[in-house]
């Protein structure tokens, strides 16, 4: 039965994968993965069915107009992204280490010859491609809708939108990768990823609401607070380039204009790029840090 | 070949694996022989540099902490029972682990041949029996011809056929000059496979010897296997010893060693003292080692 | 030859004076040169009263009085330059006429307020002239009666703390101002005038689109004001009558698309106000007691605030408008209701598109009276600094609190007791579409390709079956 002595002969003795062809492996393996679950399945077309909804339903008004201001259909897409695309690279990103560790296969990944660092971008990587995939097709459908019915948006604006949409993705799928990496358990990665989600797009705003009434922060405050936290990078940033000015963000946003500038939005996307490299770094550290499987 | 040095492994306050060294020439294979909880499992995990762990190791003089993908290039590994994703179909497997290590898909298709799944290659890993898995793993071992194969206790999941198909393989391996270290409960296959025993006690190495001094086989005393009910293998042994028998307990069952004609008294005696046995097993001429009663 | 003389016959017959043949029979002079303005000087010192200058072609450089009531043509092909010293062309006289000039470079500081012209007395008819890189564009004085007309003004590239006005009236009653295009100067603006009728211009990009300072009793129609600080700001005007004007864009510090202060009698009609950071401002504004303020059949939309109203604001009538996706339909600056101004007349209401109300009998008015709540709008009153937080699952967090927690809803800001079910049929002086189907359209392939192409790259699931005579090495 055994045919073992069958198998080629090799010269050279193996060797390892460079270290980008291991990473795209695994970044490869990781789409498909991905692609191929449900909950990406589910996602995608959650956020393809919203997106096309308030495309509609926010161009229901100035269909006769022809004319949109600083755009109902950006600020509807704006509050959906907002609240959608955090939760799906939390979740995505927070069951990325965890989930292998905890069926065991982690291990088994490990014990090829790669380095953790590759499993991890790879991995990483992989996730980033399946969730850009996924704001891809919802924005490409609901830009049918938009096209169909004449209006809403400009293109220039839209294709920012799309743009920082997939920033905004990959930066919360860094925070969610590093609490997979610190978390023992998919479940308590995915817990934590929720109550992140939580804190990101409600707490953290109504916290620094509150501040700001009850101390009256000056603008220079509530902005530099406000920076902070990635989701208003984000919705500022797509403004800022969609209006070339904050001033529909009141007097904070006309601060931030006058004082930054042309620097606004290049600072607004350095915070989430650096939202996306800091926790990523973080991650790749811990995880080569880690003592056991 | 593989040389270890000083590895000392600690999970908090208990010392898995302790001051642990040992060189193992090219071309033989050594067992990693003792009890459940005795170090193997981790110690096999150091020597691939999965874990960290204090001293160092080698893999054909490569070190595997500083040098990890070079080291693991040179090993194929076999655990208990491979764990990979389980939708995944049998050849897409094949391919992703030939990407890790540089080789192409005939080298793919030859390994499946080589352990006898080409015709399942459209499978998913869940559909596997345990015997076709532990197959694939030593495919997936095998894929670009690694001079080092380190098995994790390859058989422990595998009925009687699933163990003779794999240790036949084994051996083939062995017979092709390949460098075997592998853990393993059954003597049986100890002696059939190891020209050297490594036996680990609370995570040091008590003994290195070889099968042929650890079971000498001029006694005519045979090994009995007992499968016991749940919690109980504590009790029974101590029932045993007390009525002098040579006992060993690994976690797959109690082996006792008893003369050849009175196979059925550790059963009666058990019986006197209210424990269950479900079912047992005569393994063929081995002892077990005095050392590890 | 002939042809020559048929142009002098008609020039002695009508009293047209053509300085030289050559210029007359319009071959163009294309020198390099600049010619002195002292030429133009002497043309006009030999005119008669009354008569018209066909200026010769050509760049003409220097200061430029007129003194006499005669008209100056340039049909398009005269430049005249003020070399960046002072005011080009200066008016001393009544009846005078500049028409079809290009006038270009006043002086840049605002020490002398250089303009492009500058009429002293009037009227005067100012028509159909290229205004660029002045300071001030055309100043008219104490000159009632003038016309300006068909006039193009760009301003100097300055930073907009430091432009002139496009046009200024000063003291000048009963003028007509039609069909101008101004862009990048500070203000249209109207001091102590009365009597205007401002029609068809066009200010892009300014600081004040139209900017009244004490006059009274104007109509300004069909103006569009896009892209300035403030569209149109009436500052202690009474019985201003706006109708179909477009007011878009208009962002600046304070952003009304109409800004009103203490002006009594104001009429807004049919007029579009887009985009504005606040649509209608209205500060004090009726002052009087017993006058009133009609906003009529206006849309709207796309505005931070639509209607945003210091809590004094009384004795407005708000009938017919449509309020289409404001972010705020209606806000007070600083604490307080709007209640003391009527949002219906004759039991006709506005639109408000966050109406949730139903009409069930069908006659056009919804069965429930419109009450806007917000408590983010109330928030906002008390706070502007949490306008930062529009757009965001926050605010919508805060609003979700409040309709489940009645306690928590502040008072109406306001109360329409018949909003109207449809949005009326408002004719807007400009509608422009928003977007180009086809390049969004490609948009949408574009990301399905992206999508696509990402899937087959990453996603295909490869199989060990090798096509024959394929082979890895």
């Amino acid at each position: 039965m055994s045919t073992i002595g069958l198998l080629p002969k090799h010269a050279a003795p193996p060797k390892a994968r460079s270290f980008g062809g291991g990473t795209l492996a695994f970044a490869r393996r990781e789409f498909r993965d991905a692609a191929a679950s449900r909950w990406f399945f589910l996602y995608t077309l959650a956020f393809t069915v919203l997106a096309v909804a308030v495309s509609f339903m926010s161009l229901s008004g100035t269909g006769a107009h022809g004319f949109a201001g600083f755009g109902r259909t950006t600020a509807g897409l704006l509050n959906l992204v907002m609240l959608i695309v955090p939760l799906m690279a939390l979740t995505a990103g927070a069951g990325c280490i965890a989930g292998e560790r905890e069926r065991g296969t982690l291990l088994y990944l490990l014990a090829q010859p790669v380095s953790r660092t590759q499993v991890l971008l790879g991995k990483y990587l992989g996730l980033a491609a399946a969730m850009v995939c996924s704001l891809c097709i919802g924005f490409g459908i609901s830009a049918g809708v938009l096209a169909w019915r004449a209006g809403g948006v400009g293109l220039g604006a839209f294709v920012m939108l799309v743009g920082f949409t997939a920033l905004l993705a990959v930066a919360m799928l860094s925070i969610g990768v590093l609490l997979s990496v610190v978390s023992r358990r998919t479940a308590v990665a995915t817990g934590v990823a929720l109550f992140s989600w939580l804190v990101l797009v409600f707490l953290s705003d109504l916290g620094l609401m509150a501040g700001t009434l009850l101390f009256r922060l000056r603008v220079q405050e509530v902005f530099g607070l406000a920076i902070l936290n990635p989701l208003q990078a984000f919705k500022m940033g797509v403004i800022v380039n969609m209006n070339a000015s904050l001033d529909v963000l009141g007097p904070v946003g006309a601060y931030a204009s006058l004082t930054f500038g042309s620097m606004l939005p290049w600072m607004l996307t350095a915070v989430m790029i650096a939202w996306t490299v800091v926790p990523l770094a973080a991650a790749v550290v811990l995880f080569a840090r880690k003592g056991s499987v | 070949m593989i040389e270890a040095t000083h590895i000392t492994k600690r999970f908090g306050r208990m010392t898995a694996v302790q001051d642990v060294s040992f060189t193992q020439e090219h071309g033989s294979a050594v067992a990693l022989w003792g009890s459940n909880g005795a170090g193997k499992t981790t110690l096999i995990r150091c020597i691939l540099g999965v874990m960290r762990c204090k001293g160092s190791a080698q893999i054909d003089g490569i070190d595997v902490r500083k040098r990890g993908r070079n080291a693991r290039a040179l090993v194929g590994y076999v655990p208990q029972e491979l764990a990979f994703h389980d939708d995944v179909r049998l050849g897409a497997a094949m391919i992703f682990f030939a990407g890790l290590r540089r080789v192409g898909k005939q080298e793919a298709a030859a390994a499946l041949k080589a352990v006898g799944l080409t015709s399942h290659e459209r499978k998913r890993v869940r559909d596997l029996s345990g015997g076709m898995k532990q197959r694939l793993a030593l495919a997936i071992a095998l894929l670009a011809d690694p001079p080092v194969i380190v098995l994790d206790e390859p058989t422990s999941n595998l009925d009687a056929a699933g163990r003779g198909e794999v240790v036949e393989m084994l051996r083939h391996l062995k017979d092709m000059n390949k460098t075997l270290l592998f853990a393993s409960h059954r003597p049986d296959e100890v002696i059939t496979l190891a020209d050297r025993v490594l036996v680990l006690d609370r995570g040091r190495i008590e003994r290195d010897t070889t099968p042929a001094e650890l079971w000498p086989t001029e006694k005519p005393v045979q090994v009995v296997r007992l499968y016991l009910t749940m919690a109980s293998e504590e009790d029974a042994a101590r029932v045993l010893r007390d009525a002098g028998h040579a006992v060993h307990l690994n976690g797959q069952g109690l082996c006792v060693a008893v003369p050849r004609d009175r196979k059925a008294e550790p059963v009666h005696t058990l019986a006197l003292h209210q424990i269950e046995v479900r079912d047992l097993e005569v393994l063929d001429d081995v002892r077990i080692p005095e050392g590890t009663s | 030859m002939i042809r020559a003389s048929f142009i002098l016959l008609l020039a002695t017959l009508t009293g047209v004076v053509f300085p030289t043949a050559r210029g007359a029979c319009g071959a163009p002079l294309l020198t390099d040169e600049y010619k002195p303005m002292s030429a133009l000087a002497d043309l006009i010192k030999a005119a008669e009263p009354g008569a018209i200058i066909l200026v010769p072609p050509g760049e003409y450089q220097g200061h430029l009085i007129i003194d006499k009531a005669i008209t100056l043509d340039g049909r398009g092909e005269v430049v005249l330059s003020g070399g960046g010293i002072g005011t080009v062309v200066e008016i001393l006289a009544p009846h005078v006429t500049i028409r079809s000039l290009t006038i270009r470079d006043s002086g840049e500081h605002v020490t002398g307020e250089p303009a492009a012209i500058r009429a002293e007395v009037g009227p005067v008819v100012i028509e159909s002239n290229t205004l660029e890189g002045t300071l001030f564009g055309i100043d008219i004085r104490e000159a009632s009666g003038s016309i300006i007309r068909n006039n193009t003004i760009q301003g100097k590239d300055l930073e907009p703390g430091r432009r002139g006005d496009g046009i200024r009236l000063w003291w000048s009653h009963n003028c007509i101002i039609d069909n101008n295009t101004i862009h990048g100067s500070r203000d249209m603006v109207f001091w102590y005038s009365e009597d205007l009728r401002i029609t068809n211009n066009i200010v892009t990009d300014s600081r004040y689109g139209l900017h009244f300072m004490y006059s009274h009793d104007t109509t300004i129609d069909g103006n569009v004001l896009d892209g300035n600080s403030v569209g149109i700001y009436l500052m202690y005007s009474n019985r201003i009558t706006m109708t179909s004007n477009s007011l878009r864009n208009n962002r600046g510090a304070s952003g009304y698309g109409i800004g009103l202060k203490d002006c009594d009698d104001i009429v807004v009609t049919s007029n579009a106000l887009l985009a504005n950071r606040v649509g209608i401002y209205v500060d004090n504004s009726p002052s009087s007691v017993d006058s009133t303020g009609l906003v009529e059949s206006n849309m709207i939309a796309f505005n931070e605030i639509g209607l945003l109203a210091t809590p004094n604001t009384h004795d407005i009538v708000l009938t017919g408008n449509a309020f289409v996706e404001n972010e705020e339909p209606a806000a007070t600056h600083g604490r307080g209701q709007l209640t003391s101004n009527s949002f219906s007349h004759d039991g006709r209401g506005n639109f408000w598109s966050d109406y949730a109300g139903f009409d069930h009998d069908g006659d056009g008015i919804g069965d429930l009276a419109y009450e806007p709540r917000s408590l983010f709008g109330a928030m906002l009153a008390g706070e502007p600094n949490l306008r930062l937080f529009v757009h965001s699952p926050a605010q919508q967090a805060v609003e979700f609190t409040a309709r489940a927690l009645p306690e928590l809803r502040p008072t109406p800001i306001l109360i329409d007791p018949a909003p109207l079910a449809q949005p009326p049929t408002i004719l807007t002086a400009v509608t422009e579409p928003a977007t180009n189907p086809l390049a969004m359209a490609a948009a949408g392939f574009g990301l399905l390709v992206i999508a696509g192409a990402a899937a087959f790259a990453l996603g295909r699931q490869p199989t060990l079956a090798t096509p024959a005579g394929r082979s890895t090495p």
